[in-house]
């Protein structure tokens, strides 16, 4: 029943009873006395034997219909709904900034459903909690879908690289595209794949807090990310996070090198083995590193296919051989092992990737240390792995590696030039220098 | 209260935050300690929320304009990521939720079924988040005062807040130490304002609170706010009174303001004015040569100058219905919480330095007469802007008296602006916490624990021990009624001497330089077991804990290391003796009259080694022998 969202059991049954819907202000008689306060939805997960009202000094308590002797509607009242302000009116002249968005803690609220944070906000709510946007940039806000990060498919990659290029074409100087935090990594790398040569700033935006709350760190992402998508000068796929706890400074991370290396802290994201791309501060770029590719480049070229059918698996001490048969029959056609140390894997586990390979299969190595690079020149194993057709990826991220496989497998005619693309760099995914003191 | 109190009809709701004595603060698994450095440091901006009913909160507004950055200090011995908000809260602290219920059930009120955990948007920097959490335990319930009952509207657990280090034009500086410490808010009926009685029922709710023996001690750790309203008056809330000796002063303050705002209503419908009329203007370049040492300050650091003028406050601005309380006094509040210094307003243009002349160039230039007031509000100005609609804001509630607002206690006993009162528009459900239901094992293991009545436990203690009512009151506020019970009825001595050793003592020497630390009740009870053994007399305590004290003694070499073992009745004839013949001339010439010099002469000889009703014994005798010889 709708407007009694989330009650069941003896409450539910009791609140029909009363006549009393979501909002109603009720009176109820418990054991003890009268409770007066504003009805408000249950829970999906809470149980059925508890009414919510909210007092009139704003607390919600729950009292249990088992003492509840009756109810009596006061007033009608109006459904909790959320009404976002009317955006302010940007002045022209400035940049054209599409934000397209996809869920996420960035765009969310609460759900009374089960009571957790989900994406709820639409991206013209944001830019209406967002006023300072109107002074960075004309933003265009459109809710491409709305999914947790989490239940992000390579189908949603190819849409959101879809909708980019389009937006190119449209003529806008930068596009923003907000999304959850889980597998924003994953997300930006399969952009800087399908988008490569991109001619504007693609900025993916999140936030570890969510934009119910006052402290969320979501306006000041989304703030620097339409900064750099408009104004930057340069172009390419990066996140924009905050670089530390503060609100004062927003981390740029190229696509291909990002990874969420923290649950909740703010500055969770890390650009792996590589320095920041950019700093964003309160009054644009405090830092630019060299060597980005320049606004405008003719080279775009877009590709936007993926082949799901790619697994990647963690090595780990133990590990069944079945593991990897049962990727050759899921029809898997690529394998991204993430190896210990420079890219070991077990007797057993190298013997079933020989077959792998042999069975037409592309396989990969990559390392679980996160940092450094795989070698499997070094030690037998290595070159046990080696000589069973397996592919080292240089210091490739994991999650870098799956994507790119997707990514290559859904573009490349023949297994031939698929191994060619995997392990050529194509948007730095792999450096050639690694040096002390880089992140990781 | 007196007649004219009443007649005015205040009315004072007191609500009573308390720290609750539980070994980790609310959500997180952090000691409650409170950190002297703060190694580390982020800056923050809060920014107001959406609640679930759609609307935002205008206290929350109010502050977001200011926009003011905040920057925490934090150090990891007394907090973590929860209080950074890096982390998710951890689940409600079990004792925190089991201190909170006591205190409910202790003060009568009825339990919730189950506790929902609400965030409170508070976005004056002091949470991290940007709201409180806050839930209610438990709703009604009573109070005994004098024989007056005081209703409680509701019990609520709740987390402190940071607490605020320094503040200037830009950004707010707090400690987050003090985040998350589990707090008791007891939330009580309005009552008739009698100052003292105020202060009385929130002295009662303190001693109630303490009775569980579940809350903190020490300063700091209790906390009143009053919600202050003239009959049928809007309510004005004022934060932050830390000591109960100040609640009195506050609500007459208060009472005075409210009742000097009405008057200032009158005064205006009396001039048949239903609404004020303002208009702002910039006058910098009216101002450029201005004699006002505040305008031009501002001017010279760049600033602008508004004027706004407000129609029939000429004239009102500076009246004074009660001592000190003023219209303009009231909008130069306004202006100061919004880090704006410089308004000046027509009734003190010449106070101010600005001459007749100029004031006549300012009148003219905006086409006001004498009737009308001017505000000039000089500042930066971004700052300016800001402010200028919320002066208006304000003058125009002249009309209907007292604005709703939430104002500050200050050290002196007045009341200050802080901000528009705050709706129920604030809370919304603190989602990271699963709701809590209270089960019937918990509520039966509650109902075991309700401890006795404050005021029966005093009577009690006077009663059974024989001892005054101040004294009893004292032992029951120490919190070691226990200890003080059990020494009582073990040992051979006058409860009343047991009282004063573990409860005025302590205070005294710790007031001279001994170390709290060595005045701790094992040291306490084994001086009083001396006593009560023949060891030592009573009168050597003070000296013995001194000593243990300040020389690191246990209390039996303390005793040797002074002499003090108790002195023979030999041994105090023979001093008794010696003082009577060296003062024999004024003995002749006082006679009984001279006992208190020489029973402070022997007590001064036998350097307390000696029962004082010994001597006293002794010393009446010899006295009675030799005035009876007189007498002869």
């Amino acid at each position: 029943m709708e407007d009694l969202a989330g009650y069941k059991g003896s409450s539910l049954s009791f609140l029909k009873k009363a006549g009393a819907s979501i909002g109603d202000v009720l009176e109820v008689e418990t054991s003890w006395g009268v409770v007066s306060g504003t009805l408000v939805p249950r829970y999906l997960y809470g149980d059925g034997d508890h009414v919510v009202l909210k007092l009139r000094s704003g607390y919600n308590v729950g009292l249990d219909v088992s003492v509840l002797r009756s109810a009596r509607v006061l007033a009608k009242g109006q459904k909790p709904s959320f009404s976002a302000s009317s955006p302010p009116k940007p002045s022209k002249g400035l940049p054209r900034v599409l934000i397209i968005g996809t869920g996420g803690t960035i765009a969310s609220r609460i759900d009374y459903r089960t009571g957790a944070v989900h994406p709820a906000v639409s991206s013209a709510d944001l830019h209406s909690l967002v006023p300072e946007l109107s002074g960075v940039a004309r933003v265009q806000p459109e809710i491409l879908f709305n999914v947790f990060s989490e239940n992000m498919r390579p189908s949603h990659w190819t849409k959101i690289a879809q909708r980019v290029r389009k937006a190119i074409g449209e003529g806008f100087d930068g596009v923003v595209i907000t999304h959850g935090t889980d597998t924003l990594g994953y997300t930006a790398a399969a952009l800087s794949f399908a988008l490569v040569g991109v001619p504007v700033p693609v900025i993916l935006v999140a936030a570890q807090r969510s934009s119910d709350r006052p402290s969320s760190d979501g306006p000041i992402n989304l703030i620097a990310g339409v900064s750099v998508a408009g104004t930057a000068g340069f172009a390419g796929v990066y996140v924009a996070m905050h670089l530390g706890e503060s609100d004062d400074k927003v981390a740029l991370h190229g696509g291909t090198r990002v990874r969420k290396n923290h649950t909740s802290r703010r500055d969770a994201f890390v650009s792996v083995g590589v320095p920041l791309a950019a700093v964003w501060g309160k009054s644009g770029a405090e830092y630019v590193s060299d060597g980005l590719p320049m606004r405008g480049g003719s080279s775009f070229a877009p590709k936007t296919r993926f082949e799901e059918k790619v697994v990647l698996m963690k090595f780990y001490p133990s590990m069944p051989a079945g593991l990897i048969k049962a990727a050759r029959k899921i029809g898997a056609k690529a394998l991204v092992i993430e190896g210990t140390g420079l890219g070991h894997v077990s007797k057993e586990i190298v013997r079933e990737l020989e077959l792998f390979v042999n069975g037409g299969g592309l396989a990969c190595m990559t390392s679980q240390c996160i940092g450094g690079r795989v070698d499997l020149s070094v030690y037998d194993t290595g070159r046990d792995l080696l000589h069973a057709g397996v592919l080292p990826l240089e210091d490739m991220l994991s999650e870098t590696a799956l994507v790119k496989a997707m990514w290559v497998l859904g573009n490349s005619r023949s297994l031939g030039k698929a191994k060619e693309m995997m392990v050529a760099n194509i948007v730095g995914e792999t450096t050639s220098r690694s040096f002390p003191g880089t992140p990781l | 209260m007196t007649g004219k109190q009443a007649a005015d009809g205040v009315r004072v709701g007191l609500e009573v935050h308390q720290q609750l004595a539980a070994p980790t603060k609310l959500f997180c698994a952090c000691p409650t300690t409170k950190s002297e450095e703060f190694p580390y440091h982020f800056e923050r901006n809060l920014r107001p929320a959406q609640s679930e009913l759609g609307g935002i909160d205008p206290a929350a507004i109010f502050e977001f304009s200011k926009a003011k950055s905040n920057m925490y200090f934090w150090n990891p011995e007394s907090s973590c990521l929860v209080e950074a908000d890096e982390e998710p809260p951890h689940p409600l602290s079990d004792s925190g939720l089991d201190s909170a219920l006591l205190a409910a059930k202790t003060l009568g009120s009825n339990i919730v079924d189950e506790v929902h955990v609400m965030r409170k948007i508070v976005i004056d920097g002091s949470n991290t988040s940007g709201f409180q959490r806050t839930a209610v335990v438990g709703l009604g319930g009573s109070l005994k005062v004098d024989g007056t009952l005081v209703g409680v509207q509701s019990v609520t657990l709740e987390e402190d807040a940071a607490r605020i280090l320094g503040e200037d034009e830009s950004s707010r500086r707090f400690a987050l130490d003090r985040l998350g410490v589990a707090l008791v808010e007891v939330a009580l009926d309005p009552v008739a304002g009698d100052p003292e009685f105020v202060a009385k029922v929130a002295l009662h709710l303190g001693r109630a609170l303490r009775s569980t023996g579940r809350v903190a001690r020490g300063l700091g750790t209790i906390r009143q706010d009053l919600n202050v309203s003239l009959m049928g008056g809007r309510v004005v809330e004022v934060k932050g009174v830390q000591k109960l000796n100040l609640l009195p002063k506050v609500v007459d303050y208060e009472r005075k303001r409210q009742l000097g705002l009405i008057r200032i209503a009158e005064k205006l419908s009396g001039k048949g004015l239903r609404q004020i009329k303002c208009k702002a203007r910039d006058v910098t370049g009216v101002m450029g040569g201005t004699a006002s040492k505040v305008a031009r300050r501002e001017l010279v650091d760049g600033g602008k100058v508004v004027a706004v003028v407000a129609t029939g406050l000429g004239g009102l601005m500076g009246w004074e219905p009660y001592d000190d309380i003023r219209l303009g006094k009231e909008v130069a509040e306004v202006a100061r919480a919004n880090s704006l210094g410089g308004i000046i307003h027509s009734d003190e243009f010449r106070r101010q330095g600005l001459s007749e002349a100029e004031e006549a160039k300012l009148r003219a230039e905006l086409q006001s007469g004498v009737d009308d007031a001017i505000i000039l509000v000089a500042g930066r100005p971004s700052v300016v802007d800001r402010c200028v609609p919320l002066l208006i804001a304000r003058l125009k509630e002249a009309v209907s008296g007292v604005p709703a607002e939430t104002r500050a206690a200050t050290e002196s006993g007045e009341t200050r602006y802080l901000r528009p009162r705050p709706g129920s528009q604030r809370m919304y459900p603190e989602t990271d916490i699963p709701n809590i239901a209270i089960t019937e094992g918990l509520r039966a293991d509650l109902a075991e624990h309700i401890p006795e009545d404050w005021q029966v436990k005093v009577a009690r203690l006077q009663r059974e021990y024989s001892l005054s009512e101040d004294l009893a009151v004292k032992v029951y506020d120490s919190d070691i009624s226990a200890e003080f019970e059990r020494l009582s009825r073990e040992l051979n001595l006058e409860p009343s001497v047991v009282a004063s050793v573990l409860v005025d003592l302590p205070s005294r020497l710790t007031r001279e330089g001994v170390p709290e630390s060595a005045l701790g009740l094992p040291v306490l009870s084994e001086v009083l077991r001396a006593v009560d053994s023949g060891r030592t007399a009573k009168e050597a305590v003070p000296d013995i804990l001194k000593a243990a004290g300040s020389r690191g003694l246990s209390v039996s070499e303390a005793i040797s290391a002074l002499g003090v073992q108790l002195a023979g009745e030999s041994q105090v004839r023979g001093v008794v003796d010696s003082v009577v013949h060296k003062h024999r001339p004024i003995i002749e010439e006082k006679g009984d009259a001279a006992f208190s010099l020489l029973m402070g002469e022997v007590m001064k000889e036998l350097r307390g080694k000696a029962d004082g009703a010994v001597v006293s014994r002794i010393l009446r005798e010899r006295l009675a022998e030799l005035t009876g010889k007189k007498g002869n």
